[in-house]
């Protein structure tokens, strides 16, 4: 079976809370590399990996994650 | 361990590697077969020790072979996903390999050698992180 690819906003988030990759990598336990790929969503995190990044921003998952592209923020903002 | 090679150097490296592998095991075999003369002794030299500087600096520098070799607590799940997805492709490689090499010797009606066995112990052990870095994209150091 081919997965969906897995939208997020981790890297805004991340740059939000102005902590580098290696720093959130740490907290999640994974390799600072997977961060990156995870960024670039390059790679479908499980349903644990996603609940710890939700974890350490503080929000729900449905915030970071989608099945659809999130539309960018200036368009979500102006609503 | 700080040694960092570009995806498309890796790639130059692996074929090297096994260029190196290749020409070690038929010089050994030829030499064998025919007769050891002195310019067959300086090839073998010559592709033993570019095979063990391009396995040094393509594997072994850049984390390639700890990265394949580590205990799989160690890993993360993308590592996991990807050595799991690098093993499952060597080992298909590896066994169709071996059994053309098998039945070409058994045909042929040849023994085989020393060299070729290590050199087929190598070639496992080296081939995960070899299909690795046809895998991975962005990474310079795993």
């Amino acid at each position: 079976m081919k997965a969906r690819k897995i939208y997020n906003r981790i890297e805004l988030l991340r740059k939000e809370k102005s902590i580098t990759r290696k720093e959130l990598a740490n907290k999640i336990g994974v390799n600072f590399q997977t961060i990156g790929y995870l960024e670039r969503e390059e790679y479908n995190p499980s349903l644990d990996l996603a609940f710890r990044i939700s974890e350490v921003f503080e929000l729900p998952i449905e915030i970071i994650f989608s099945t659809k592209p999130f539309k960018p923020l200036s368009q979500l903002l102006i609503k | 361990m700080d040694y960092k090679l570009s995806i498309k150097r890796k790639k130059y490296g692996v074929v090297i590697t096994f260029i190196s592998l290749l020409s070690t095991v038929l010089i050994f075999e030829y030499g064998r077969i025919e007769h050891w003369s002195f310019v067959l002794r300086i090839l073998q030299l010559v592709s033993l020790i570019v095979l063990v500087l391009s396995i040094t600096f393509t594997y072994v520098k850049t984390g390639l072979w700890n990265f394949t070799h580590k205990p799989i607590e160690k890993l993360d799940e993308r590592e996991v996903a990807l050595t799991s997805k690098s093993l499952r492709l060597s080992y298909s490689i590896f066994s169709v390999l071996v059994l053309i090499l098998l039945m070409y010797f058994s045909i042929a009606e040849r023994p085989l050698n020393i060299v070729l066995v290590v050199s087929l112990v190598l070639f496992a052990h080296l081939l995960p992180a070899s299909v690795i870095i046809w895998l991975v994209k962005h990474t310079k150091k795993m």
